[in-house]
């Protein structure tokens, strides 16, 4: 027996050599991989699927992961030793860029599809075989049309100048392609042919991919002429896949709420709930849908970027060295930082974690000030919270609880007639929700608060078995509201800048 | 007056219901109108405007103590008016055309009238006639304007351009604000001032009237 084991890590195509029994934890650590809570298997952030070899499944994984998932061939690598050579295919690209492994209903159909969640930080596109609805590949990048400005606002400013249109709708169609040819060298079988690809994303995300003017978003009231489903060819795109597939972008709802909302609509059956449910999609522009079987409403909301550690003194994107999550324990805060290595800024998740610990041990008052009037809190050295963090973060939490608290009324119903709060989207995943239900961000009782993972790329897959119809029906169904213009928008976003000022974490 | 300290204390703390009935109480004992105002109001929303700035105020406690002053001033404002009295100065406020992010506004036109302005809020939206015909209706001294986003910031420099247009930009001294906007932003459309937040709105504004 060789001392040393190969594993293969795909769709990267990297080979390492490493002595046998060596932890996977130490071994795909030092190739990127991050270990949200700390490598005791306790997230699924680390999870990989076997492709060729074996890893046993451990009681904690049996906890962690369902038996579908087990039998699909997921793990922990936090949990498991390289004891034989081994391919694995790693869920985790980017810290926060969020996959999907869902099983859904389905009829079986013919070839490959390729089903794309096209973020405006990351992308994610999965190829499934048709027949039996399996992801046989995942790939996940960054959008590169970042490089013109991080949120959709600046996207939209850089979109309307001459010529930027064409640059953001060429960079982001070419990166996909690239995408799509990756997911195909990772799964080679040289019979197949893709007979689809979906695409879901937000109202900006849909123009500037389909290439459509972006002008109605630069200004009041915000408005897009059409976000009707658009199709094409993968030639008119430039794509060179076997069988030149259709590509669709699904419809988008109304103003910034698009696709990738509606997607999440449908994955989860919140349109055919009899009972109140909420969609939540935590991001720089926080969508919420409210509804049931009867009646959708769905809006956005400004929320700014603090949820995403942007504009926070110390903030970073949750990757190594990021303080990711904060605890009170014996009347002290305790950090969990990223990677086990020296603290060196913190993520949006640390951030709420930190200022909802700081309000139960009464370090920071209900309004937001520091009880001792000082300018910051040391968290762990260097890490600390500025007084000017905090506010940004009443900012951000007040957008989202206002537009939840303002859609609820609309919809002529009350926060505890809600039976579930379905949280999409990274952050809404990687979330504590007891800190975030502290710091009023989600004014539900823990039970209703249901992380599901993400919810666009479910809808985005089980649109390769749904006809186009059902989406642009279901999107003519949810009605779109313009939260600015409702009465008693400004106070009710003023009154959900405050924190909750007492709070049993029982209830 | 001991008893109008107690005023100062309302309107800081955002008392909205003390502030009121102090105020027809003193107001009943005869107590000067324009005295309690440049004494006591002012000089408290002056302390609000400070501890927002200082971060020991957010929106929230600036927004309630401003509704406390303006409690105050719904029973002083006639008995001025009455007396002749002027306000510091009359500014023209909204947001520019595109534009309906209006709470960064509403803090600015809430601490100008704090400090004792009469304010005339155009709203969200405002397009630039819209602005010029307040103007000239109203005869104000100054007009403000916001933009929170960078696509709709260029509808200030429309406005600005349709002021003078109009023939009435010496008549007003132009300041404006919102996130995007910078002195050199300023400069370049020729406006007289900007300021960061709405404490620095209001020493611009009383700068701006005595230049």
């Amino acid at each position: 027996m060789s001392e040393t084991v190969r594993i293969r890590l795909r769709p990267m195509g990297v080979d390492i050599d490493t002595p046998r029994g060596t932890p996977l934890q130490d071994v795909l650590f030092s190739y990127g991989v991050e270990f949200p809570c700390g490598g005791n298997g306790r997230c699924k952030g680390c999870r990989v699927r076997v492709i060729e070899g074996s890893l046993p499944v451990t009681p904690a994984q049996e906890t962690m992961l369902s038996a579908d998932e087990r039998a699909a061939g997921w793990r922990l690598s936090c949990q498991c030793r390289a004891e034989e050579d081994l391919t694995l295919e790693l869920a985790q690209w980017e810290a926060q860029i969020l996959a999907d492994t869902s099983a859904f209903a389905f009829t079986p159909r013919q070839g490959y599809g390729v089903a794309v969640d096209v973020g405006s930080t990351t992308l994610v596109a999965q190829l499934l075989d048709l027949s039996r609805a399996e992801v046989l590949a995942v790939r996940s990048a960054l959008n590169p049309q970042a490089r013109y400005g991080a949120d959709i606002m600046s996207r939209v400013a850089h979109a309307v100048e001459p010529a930027g249109r064409a640059t953001l709708v060429k960079a982001l169609r070419k990166h996909i392609g690239k995408m799509l040819g990756e997911l195909l060298e990772a799964h080679p079988d040289q019979s197949r042919t893709i007979h689809d690809v979906v695409l879901v994303g937000n109202s900006v995300m849909h123009h500037l991919f389909c290439d459509i003017d972006v002008t109605p978003f630069s200004h009041y009231p915000f408005q897009p002429e059409t976000l009707a489903q658009r199709a094409f060819t993968a030639r008119e795109l430039g794509w060179n896949l076997p069988g030149d597939p259709g590509v669709r972008f699904l419809p988008g709802i109304g103003g910034f709420v698009g696709s990738d909302i509606l997607a999440g609509v449908l994955a989860t059956g919140l349109h055919r709930s009899q009972d109140v449910q909420v969609l939540v999609d935590l991001g720089t522009n926080g969508e919420i849908v409210v509804g049931n079987r009867d009646r959708l409403l769905c809006a956005s909301t400004a929320a700014g970027p603090a949820f995403e550690g942007a504009r926070i003194y110390m903030g970073m994107r949750a990757s190594t060295g990021a303080v990711s999550a904060v605890h009170v324990k014996d009347g002290h805060l305790e950090c969990r930082v990223l990677g086990n290595v020296p603290p060196r800024g913190i993520c949006g998740s640390g951030l709420v974690d930190a200022v909802a610990s700081a309000l139960t041990l009464g370090l920071v008052k209900p309004g937001g000030r520091f009880e001792d009037g000082g300018s910051s809190l040391m968290l762990c050295p260097p890490v600390k919270v500025s007084q000017t963090d905090i506010r940004e973060l009443q900012l951000a939490k007040g957008a989202i609880a206002a537009g939840i608290r303002l859609l609820i009324r609309e919809f002529g119903t009350t926060h505890e007639q809600v039976t579930k709060v379905l949280l999409a989207g990274a952050f809404g995943n990687y979330v504590d929700t007891d800190s975030a239900r502290r710091i009023g961000l989600l004014p539900f009782e823990s039970a209703q608060i249901h992380p599901s993972g993400n919810t666009a790329l479910l809808g985005a897959k089980i649109a390769l078995f749904t006809p186009p119809e059902t989406f642009d029906e279901l999107a003519g169904r949810i009605e779109h509201v313009s939260l600015s213009s409702l009465d008693g928008f400004q106070d009710t976003y003023v009154e959900e800048m405050l924190f909750p000022p007492a709070f049993n974490s029982n209830e | 007056m001991e008893d109008l300290k107690k005023l100062y204390d309302a309107i800081l703390t955002g008392n909205f219901k003390a502030a009121k009935e102090i105020t027809q109480q003193a107001l009943a004992a005869g107590a000067d109108p324009q005295e309690m105002v440049q004494k006591h109001m002012i000089p408290a929303m002056d302390e609000v405007g400070r501890r927002y700035e200082a971060n020991e105020y957010f929106v929230p406690e600036l927004l309630i103590s401003a509704r406390a002053m303006k409690a105050s001033l719904e029973f002083i404002r006639p008995l001025l008016a009455a007396k002749g009295a002027e306000p510091a100065g009359r500014v023209v406020i909204g947001t520019v055309k595109g534009d309906l992010h209006d709470i960064g506004k509403n803090l600015v036109a809430a601490m100008l009238e704090g400090a004792g302005f009469e304010v005339i809020d155009l709203g969200v939206d405002v397009p630039p006639e819209k602005f010029i015909a307040a103007l000239n209706e109203k005869h104000a001294h100054l007009v403000a304007m916001s933009a929170l986003l960078t696509t709709t910031m260029n509808s200030m420099k429309t406005t600005v351009e349709a002021i003078k247009s109009a023939g009435v930009r010496a008549k007003v001294k132009i300041m404006i604000g919102g996130a995007p906007v910078t002195e050199k932003y300023a400069e370049e459309i020729g406006a007289d001032g900007y300021s960061t937040n709405a404490n620095g709105a209001v020493a611009l504004a009383r700068r701006l009237m005595a230049a």
